[in-house]
């Protein structure tokens, strides 16, 4: 019988493994530059003293570009992922 | 089924049957190990399609059924996108070269559900998970000696 065969995800026996040939997986190193969403923060009393938080800041283009290429030159990231990666970025 | 089930496809010039796998993997049954899900016998022609060989007899009828309808395509249901450049995703086309042979084995690791199933509960991730080369093999058996 002729089999097509089907695509599945690898998996591994507690999970899934992200990491995988000694490489970023492409969403890996997509998230290295890109912050995920952060949950509304609760409204701060007047009176705190608190500096604002550090995850609320919007990421960095250029920070993020000198991360990636910090991957590329790692090796971390192929020339394809980082030509991929910094057109998303300056979408 | 909760156990983690493995996929093991290994290739073969010429496969012969000789039952003694299978006759470990029921000894590992019955000690509660590994349980043979399913198995199933396919060539790859030089062409790159793939067809499904008899499985052993030993096995009975409706062997291999489950891995087809695991591993390939439903006639019934439209072919899923092709991912094959996308990591993170793998097939039997990727796995078996052309012009050979293999036997695909569905394993479910009986012994690692409770494992598992406590890394889940403790929230852990798997970040890397792979077997010891045969020279690492090697390095660890010294270790363990030189302990």
């Amino acid at each position: 019988m002729r089999l097509a065969p089907r695509q599945l995800q690898r998996s591994g026996m507690t999970g899934n493994v992200p990491y995988y040939g000694g490489r970023l997986a492409p969403a890996q190193a997509y998230a290295v530059g890109h912050t995920p969403p952060q949950p509304p923060q609760p409204p701060q009393p007047a009176e705190s003293a608190e500096p604002p938080s550090r995850l609320a800041t919007p990421a960095n283009p250029q920070q993020t570009m000198t991360s990636l290429r910090q991957l590329r030159d790692d090796g971390l990231l192929s020339e394809t992922e980082f030509t991929d990666l910094a057109a998303r970025l300056s979408t | 089924m909760t156990s983690p089930v493995q996929v093991l496809v290994i290739g073969f010039d010429e496969p012969q049957f000789s039952g003694e796998a299978l006759a470990e993997l029921a000894r590992l049954k019955d000690a509660g190990i590994v349980q043979l899900v399913d198995l199933l016998v396919v060539e790859r022609t030089a062409g790159g399609e793939l067809q499904t060989l008899p499985s052993p007899g030993v096995l009975g009828p409706g062997a291999g059924d489950i891995a087809v309808a695991l591993l390939a395509e439903s006639s019934e249901q439209p072919a899923s996108p092709t991912r094959g450049d996308v990591n993170g995703f793998w097939s039997l086309a990727e796995a078996i070269p052309a012009g050979s042979m293999a036997v695909v084995a569905l394993i479910e690791h009986l012994w690692a559900e409770p494992l598992a199933a406590s890394v889940r509960k403790a929230g852990g991730r798997a970040l890397e998970e792979t077997w010891l080369a045969l020279d690492d093999l090697d390095r660890l058996t010294q270790l363990r000696s030189d302990r």
